[in-house]
């Protein structure tokens, strides 16, 4: 059974692609740094593609070696990004940008998940919060800053 | 007051110290007397760097990003020191370059009077004994020949530095060449009748003599290498020595520390001594003979192995029956050539050298046959006619750190590409220069602004079966988008005649390839035809400089590992896992990410270059090795949407047409 921590943001600067994206990719590049194996779950596909496109326009010293679904070595690069549930899932960490209560939660160790800034997606978020309480997951919830300081620190 | 004086006193020595950044200043004498000159900070950081290491007679290693100035930033310190400075650099046409071109612009700016060389390898100068030696009826060349013959005759008469580069009608391999340009082989030295008036001796006097000589690396290391007579000369000769290019010398230093044998040169040797009996030695016709047995000995084991040129490891093959059968009739044909030419000793100058040459082929085969020696490696590569031997040294790092040590003098390297990641480790490691000052700086270019560097979703793993239809799709996309001026860049030969062959159904520019002409003639072809693509491998990863909107996008299929066949790579694996270290990290990784730089920095070449730079090698971003090369890439603008790059690529075609008509 996965601990879950919920990742919270508040009203920030505008920006081309939502802040807990951003966020998602900086728990990412966290976890590959401590060699924790992480699958990025999107919506779509075109999420994902951002996603893959915020990682790879990190800073050179903060590279984090990743694979869309579909590409990459047999295995996978130690970050994974999908938009659909793996039938086997086998990845330490699932970091959760699909909006939506995943598959297979409890064959993770940990999962990740984000109370975004806006409205109509931190309504879904307390929504999946509460699910998961009630399933009795242990959960915990961050500020998002949280994550940025560390890996900026 | 008296500390007052002192420091007075300081400033003054600082002051007078630093005539390399007054001349580098904006009121300096580079700005005033050169067209254009802008005062750069890494360029004058370099200066001084230079000059610093110069006085202090230290190691120092510089990778200067490109559009750095680089070149004016070690010339003029070292002009101004007043020492006597040996500037070697990566090819011929770079020599000139530095020659004809930097230099004279910075001794008019400096008002210098430094007397300066330009000394090219005993290849390109003419051999007047030789010349005479074909001068008569000689049966042995055919009438194409002839023609050139009566040519460089003609030319002989009138030159002053008897460089074959100043026939330019002769084409750069010309069948004639062999006919009027010495050897180590077949040079007879101090003995030739001609010596006096030889062109290679008065071009190497000349560099004696001058402030500074403009060489090259094969050049330099042969001369360290003590790898030609008269060589051994010109180091202990200077107090500064400069390496431009200088990531290319580890390869070549390699190259000169190590022994090779052609059975070329077993040909060649036969050759002459069939001219020798047929003009002076006619009754020597057992000479000729035996010469003729050790030609077809050496022929025979080149029919050892395939018809296609390949490379291989030595060692091993040579232990096999069949060869170690051919090498033992070689051998025993040497011998008897040996014995027989013994018997004319002394009747002919010509003859004598033959002799050494004999002696000196018999001892070659004798260490390059030898499996037990240790810390090198042996390998052998096979062209249509003919076998090379190699043995190079699996590390040059102690014996090159010697001769820094033995040399009372500065030594200065410099680069675009040294450093790999963030340091300079590699290299030092491989040269042995633990002890060098290092200093990094970066190109003043705006790369975020300036290129995109683009490395395309969902490519096939590399080697995989479908690479081939991926690359041709995003080279026809590139090419469409651009118009032409693109480079495509590959590792092997294969995958490039695979991508030229198909694309020129996908799209209607014109498609150069290399290996249809030289080097230079096909990128004469490029720039004249606006909207071309250049497919090329090996050469045209380096040394081409082509600016503005000539060149708006290089496509690179496959990161540049090394081939794991390679034997001398494979030899230095083995010793480096027997060293406890890690091979890949050590040894492959570091030599793909200087070859990657390179093949990079062909995109931007100057501050107003713009340009897309796409890797279609997934393994960048997918395996953790990746951050070692974006690490050490310049900083463009990272994406992986083909399209961001395509859009790019198109807004600059529009905004070159824009220009057109505006300048109209």
């Amino acid at each position: 059974m996965p601990n879950i921590t919920f990742y919270l943001h508040d009203q920030g600067e505008p920006s081309d692609v939502p802040a807990h994206w951003l966020t998602a990719c900086h728990v990412a590049a966290e976890l590959s740094s401590k060699r924790q194996w992480c699958l990025v779950l999107c919506e779509s596909q075109q999420q994902a593609e951002a996603v893959d496109e915020l990682l790879w326009q990190f800073p050179a010293e903060r590279f984090v070696a990743h694979n869309l679904s579909g590409e990459g070595p047999a295995k996978g690069a130690p970050v994974e990004i999908a938009w659909q549930a793996p039938a086997r899932p086998n990845r330490h960490t699932l970091i959760n940008l699909s909006g939506q209560i995943p598959a297979d939660v409890e064959r993770y160790r940990q999962l990740i998940d984000f109370v975004p800034a806006d409205e109509a997606a931190k309504q879904s978020a307390r929504e999946r919060y509460k699910a998961f309480r009630a399933a009795g997951y242990s959960l915990e919830t961050q500020p998002a800053s949280s994550i940025t300081e560390k890996q900026h620190g | 007051m008296i500390f007052g004086i002192i420091a007075a006193l300081f400033c003054h020595i600082e002051h007078a110290m630093s005539k390399v950044a007054d001349l580098f200043a904006a009121t300096g004498q580079l700005a005033e007397n050169i067209a254009g000159f802008t005062p750069r900070q890494a360029q004058t950081d370099m200066a001084l760097a230079v000059e610093k290491a110069i006085e202090a007679q230290q190691s120092l290693i510089v990778e200067a990003g490109t559009g750095t100035g680089k070149t004016f930033a070690y010339l003029a310190p070292a002009l101004l020191s007043g020492d006597k400075v040996i500037v070697s650099t990566g090819t011929k046409n770079l020599q000139e370059q530095l020659f004809h071109r930097d230099v004279p612009v910075l001794k008019k700016a400096l008002g210098s009077r430094a007397h300066v060389a330009l000394l090219k390898g005993r290849s390109n100068y003419l051999c007047l004994h030789r010349l005479a030696m074909h001068g008569g009826n000689s049966t042995l060349v055919n009438d194409e020949v002839l023609d050139e013959l009566s040519e460089v005759k003609a030319w002989s008469t009138s030159t002053k530095s008897g460089d074959i580069g100043e026939l330019t009608t002769l084409a750069e391999d010309a069948k004639v060449l062999p006919f009027v340009t010495s050897t180590i082989d077949n040079c007879l030295g101090k003995d030739c009748p001609d010596y006096e008036d030889c062109y290679l001796v008065k071009a190497r006097r000349n560099a004696l003599d001058a402030d500074m000589v403009v060489v090259n690396h094969h050049l330099f290391f042969a001369d360290m290498a003590l790898k030609d007579t008269g060589f051994g000369e010109l180091i202990p000769e200077a107090d500064v020595i400069i390496f431009d290019e200088a990531h290319q010398i580890p390869d070549v230093a390699s190259e000169y520390f190590g022994e090779a044998l052609s059975t070329r040169q077993i040909h060649d040797l036969a050759k002459d001594i069939e001219l020798l009996y047929r003009t002076v030695l006619k009754d020597a016709q057992q000479l000729q003979r035996a010469a003729e047995k050790c030609k077809v000995a050496a022929s025979d084991l080149r029919l050892q192995f395939g018809e296609q040129g390949e490379r291989g490891n030595w060692r091993q093959k040579c232990q096999e029956p069949v060869i170690q059968k051919q090498l033992e009739m070689l051998e025993s044909a040497l011998k008897v050539l040996y014995e027989v030419i013994k018997i004319h000793l002394g009747r002919d100058k010509e003859l004598d050298t033959v002799y050494d040459r004999i002696v000196e082929i018999q001892q070659r085969l004798a260490t390059l046959t030898d499996t037990q020696q240790t810390g090198v490696s042996l390998w052998y590569e096979t062209t249509l006619r003919h076998i090379t031997l190699h043995l190079t040294p699996l590390s040059i790092a102690d014996k090159f750190a010697a001769n820094v040590k033995a040399a009372k003098c500065s030594w200065i390297f410099t680069s675009a590409t040294l450093k790999v990641g963030e340091g300079f480790d590699h290299f030092q490691r491989q040269m042995g220069l633990y002890d060098a000052q290092t200093l990094a700086l970066d190109s003043p270019f705006d790369y975020p602004q300036q290129a995109i560097l683009c490395v395309p979703r969902y490519l096939p793993e590399p080697n995989s079966r479908e690479m081939a239809a991926t690359l041709l799709d995003i080279a026809a996309q590139l090419v469409k988008a651009s118009d032409g001026r693109c480079f495509l860049l590959f590792t092997s030969h294969a995958m490039l005649r695979l991508v030229a062959e198909r694309l020129r159904e996908r799209v209607t520019n014109t498609i150069l390839v290399q290996g249809t002409t030289t080097k230079r003639a096909l990128l004469e072809e490029y720039l004249a035809d606006p909207h071309a693509v250049l497919l090329g491998t090996g050469a045209f990863w380096e040394g081409v400089d082509v600016r503005g909107d000539a060149l708006t996008c290089v496509m690179i299929d496959k990161l540049p590992f090394a081939s794991p066949d390679d034997p001398l790579l494979q030899a230095r694996i083995e010793d480096c896992r027997r060293q406890g270290g890690n091979p890949f990290g050590q040894l492959q990784i570091p030599q793909a990410v200087i070859t990657l730089k390179q093949g990079a920095g062909r995109l931007i070449r100057d501050a107003t270059d713009k340009g897309v730079l796409v890797i279609c090698d997934n393994r960048l971003i997918t395996r953790d090795y990746g951050k070692t090369f974006v690490a050490s890439l310049p900083p463009m603008h990272r994406t992986r949407t083909l399209d961001t790059a395509l859009q790019f690529l198109r807004d600059l075609r529009e905004e070159g047409k824009n220009n057109e008509t505006t300048s109209d």
